[in-house]
């Protein structure tokens, strides 16, 4: 019998990547990128998260050995606040719109549900007159394009970020026969965001005076896991092809 | 924080609306709840004691004001509508009579911005009443005396940390130098500890204190560990008459550090953590002397107020346009007046600006945003609307990496390679972090190529299972070499070594369109080995050759994963055909006699259907 070549399976988070990619472009979105071993003053400071936090305690970060300063980053916020430093750097002003899809690192035990190393997607969009609403009408058409065939809905509920301000937690509901069974007629908590504070923007070169924005962060591990029912996180980085090649 | 419901009652005229109403009402305004729990009250009594107790999680921003029933009873006023009545810090503390028996010297007002002793002789220490038993019980306290349990009824009713110290052994032994005809004073110190300084506290351990912990202190020895615990050495009890309480504002950070350090977390400690406003202090105060008095009788000698920088009032301004370039919204500047003026927040309004007077213990609010946040929270976030972005008519920039590496996914994709995701942590590399959780590979790899190769060492055992003649990986992951941060593009498989190169960036127009994952839901797969079992057989070219999976199939039985076709070839008139047959159980190890035994049975009816097993 010939010998054929099957074709070879993408990663469930490569081919999430590439999906978010092609809806956030069509909204005007580019893809920017940032380093993972991140200095404090990014992952931090500048995103207005004082010194004495508890997210900068021990347990949560990674810090570099040797490298005073220097952590693996937290969460894709840091970008933020790169691209807009460097378009300022260039002289370019808002609007600003990017997703930072990539991987991000929390010194925390591994279980069912968390690992050490694991990918979000960063959004922010800034400009004269960008708003919450419009961070609404951006999650909901996203989360649309993504669950075509359900109907979606979004919620937000108040929370609490030192970089956002008014902050909230995002909530989806997938509606209808095309739903997911397991995901039907729930809320579930996708993501956390606000409108960027304005010390955020001001820290980046922005003048909050004059331009405002939204920002919103989400874990796409978990997005994953919800979208096709993946039992465990730690298959995403298992390299076992048992998990990847269902994909 | 754990918030009792027939707690909050008592801050309204009348009880409040079901728990499960209060819950939704803090969710979708306020807080999260992790949990409601009902709690059974006294079965002797006639009336219903039945309580709920709300789990609320308070956000670190309102750690000020919301780590007591106090804040909760007023957030739920602004949410519901429902007037606070009975609000103990709607009237002005005034702390009198003041006494000069005690004093207070603190050292370092940086870190200890006010300090209030309140003087009060003659209690009887004794137990508690059902009702305060009862309501510490409800939010997971223990009653220990009317005393302690007083200071600890107010911390969880206004958010405001105490300590009563038995005034007797705070200054037992020591003699006070008698100036003129000044009466000799008691003092109360706030200093740094000294290196080694060990004091017992009232969980009975001896902490061993650093210079960088605030102690208070009674004749220079340490009776209590700022903000965090009160000693051994002034503890009350039943013999105790006398007490010194204490009221104070401890630097939010200093008590944090304490606190961990000497891991030892209290109620306490975790209020100042969040930082409280100095004018919290006196309201503490003056509700825990007038409690005692009520619980355990005793006079009040009068306060001692060390407070040397009060705070400053604080304002706020936002304008309606503001708030509704932000948020996205046609709000009118009633219903911005209506929002501040429900989480009572006194304003004066002039030609569209809110200038908003800033309640002391509301240090949260300071800008624009701030004030934006509180109006999009009581009106609520279903009231704005889902606006989409301006239609976008440029081009978007695409990235050359991102670009390069779906490229190289594709290429290597239509070439048999899977891709595979691969930990940045190693047992070796350049750089390495300091503090893993799970203490092994601590190390940045430096190199795509262990990972790779462990990956298909790993994967080489299931190659039947997955239907693959050869596994082929590839990872497109960040390495740190040569001390730079960089991504690779590594490849391994069966026949090729690994290797790894560096991705160039590709410069292009647009990005393509690139197939997605088909897959719709994930199988679990079972994590004990398999068996495999081949089977060939001469059949006729007339003969249906997918009946004879089927059989195999069906006589297998469920524990055959996977039926495939691995060989066919046609000699002389008749046609070989080979099955290759995976069992596999999820719930244990199979035996090979297992396997035997299912195979028995596919060449029996095999045979009886007229195939000649080979």
């Amino acid at each position: 019998m010939a010998e054929e070549i099957k074709r070879g399976h993408l990663h469930p988070i490569s081919s999430l990547i590439r999906e978010a990619n092609a809806i956030f472009m069509q909204m005007g979105f580019t893809f920017a990128e940032g380093p993972l071993v991140e200095d404090e003053v990014h992952n931090f400071d500048m995103l207005n998260v004082p010194k004495d936090h508890p997210a900068r305690d021990m347990q949560d970060t990674f810090f570099m050995k040797g490298e005073p300063g220097a952590v693996l980053r937290t969460h894709t916020s840091p970008v933020q606040v790169r691209y807009m430093e460097a378009q300022i750097k260039k002289g370019v002003k808002p609007p600003y719109s990017v997703i930072v899809p990539g991987k991000v690192f929390r010194n925390e035990a591994t279980d069912m549900t968390h690992e050490a190393e694991f990918f979000q997607i960063e959004g922010l969009a800034v400009g004269e007159d960008v708003s919450l609403a419009q961070l609404k009408g951006t999650l909901e058409h996203f989360f649309k394009a993504l669950f075509k065939d359900a109907s979606v809905e979004i919620r937000f509920r108040p929370s609490f970020f030192p970089f956002t301000e008014p902050s909230v937690e995002v909530d989806m509901r997938l509606v209808g026969e095309g739903a997911p069974e397991k995901l039907r007629g729930r809320w579930i908590e996708m993501m956390g965001a606000g409108m960027v504070h304005p010390s955020v923007l001001q820290n980046a070169g922005v003048d909050p005076k004059q331009y405002q924005g939204f920002a919103f962060g989400m874990g796409l591990d978990r997005l994953a896991l919800l979208r096709s029912g993946i039992d465990d996180v730690r298959h995403m980085h298992s390299a076992d092809l048992r998990f990847i090649n269902q994909f | 924080m754990k918030v009792s419901k027939l707690w909050l009652d008592k801050f309204f005229d009348a009880p409040l609306p079901d728990a499960q109403t209060l819950a939704d009402a803090l969710t979708f305004h306020a807080f999260e709840i992790d949990s409601i729990e009902q709690v059974e009250g006294s079965r002797t009594s006639l009336t219903s004691l039945t309580d709920w107790v709300l789990d609320v999680k308070v956000t670190p921003n309102r750690g000020h004001d919301c780590l007591s029933h106090r804040g909760i009873a007023k957030e739920l006023s602004a949410i519901l509508k429902i007037p606070l009545v009975n609000d103990p810090l709607s009237s002005r503390s005034d702390l009198l009579p003041k006494t000069t028996e005690v004093t207070v010297d603190i050292q370092r007002t940086v870190l200890c911005k006010r300090y209030i002793a309140g003087y009060i002789k003659g209690v009887t220490v004794g137990p508690s009443p059902q009702w305060l038993k009862r309501r510490l019980e409800a939010v997971g306290q223990r009653s220990i005396n009317n005393v302690v349990d007083a200071t600890n009824f107010v911390m969880f009713n206004l958010g405001q940390p105490l300590h009563a110290f038995d005034a007797h052994k705070l200054w037992e032994g020591l003699t006070f130098p008698s100036v003129g005809k000044v009466r000799p004073s008691q003092t109360i110190g706030v200093r740094l500890a000294k290196d080694g300084e060990v004091m017992e506290a009232l969980d009975k351990k001896k902490y061993a204190l650093k210079d960088s912990m605030l102690v208070i202190t009674a004749g220079d020895k340490a009776v209590g560990i700022a903000g965090v615990k009160g000693g051994m050495p002034a503890a009350i009890d039943e013999s105790t008459k006398d007490i010194v309480i204490e009221s104070a504002n401890f630097d939010g950070v200093s008590v944090r550090k304490t606190a961990q350090s000497l891991k030892l977390r209290t109620d306490a400690s975790t209020r100042f953590e969040q930082v409280l406003s100095p004018e919290l202090a006196a309201y503490g105060t003056q509700s825990v002397v007038e409690l005692i008095q009520k619980l355990a009788g005793g006079e009040l000698a009068g306060y001692a107020d060390a407070y040397p920088e009060p705070q400053k009032p604080m304002y706020a301004n936002v304008t309606v346009e503001k708030v509704n370039k932000v948020l996205g919204t046609t709000l009118t500047g009633a219903e911005v007046s209506d929002a501040f003026t429900r989480l009572g927040l006194p304003y004066k309004e002039e030609s569209g600006v809110f200038e908003v007077q800033v309640p002391f213990e509301r240090l949260d609010i300071a800008i624009p945003e701030d004030l934006i946040e509180e109006v999009a929270r009581i009106v609520g976030y279903d009231k704005i609307p889902a606006t989409p972005l301006p239609t976008f008519s440029g081009e978007v920039e695409v990235n050359k990496n991102f670009y390069a590496a779906e490229k190289a996914r594709e290429e290597l994709g239509s070439r048999g390679y899977s891709e595979v995701f691969t930990s940045v942590f190693a047992d070796k590399g350049e750089r390495m972090v300091l503090n893993k959780a799970d203490s092994v590979r601590p190390y940045l790899r430096d190199s795509l190529l262990p990972g790779l190769t462990e990956a298909l060492a790993k994967n080489k055992p299931n190659k039947d299972l997955l239907g693959l003649t050869e596994v082929k990986l590839f990872e497109l992951g960040t390495v740190w070499k040569g001390g730079k941060e960089r991504v690779m593009l590594g490849t391994v498989s069966e026949k090729q070594k690994a290797s790894e190169k560096a991705p160039e960036p590709v410069d292009a127009a647009a990005y393509e369109t690139l197939p997605l994952s088909s897959a719709v839901r994930f199988e679990p797969f079972s994590k004990y080995p398999y068996i495999v079992r081949d089977i060939a057989m001469w059949t006729s070219p007339t003969n249906n050759e997918q009946q004879v999976q089927q059989t195999i199939q069906k006589e297998a039985g469920p524990l055959a994963v996977k039926i495939s076709l691995f060989d066919r070839f046609e000699k002389e008139g008749k046609v070989s055909l080979a099955y290759r047959v995976i069992f596999q159980s999820f719930e244990k190890t199979l035996t090979e006699a297992e396997a035997n035994e299912a195979m028995d049975k596919v060449s029996a009816a095999l045979k009886a259907q007229g195939y000649e097993i080979r």
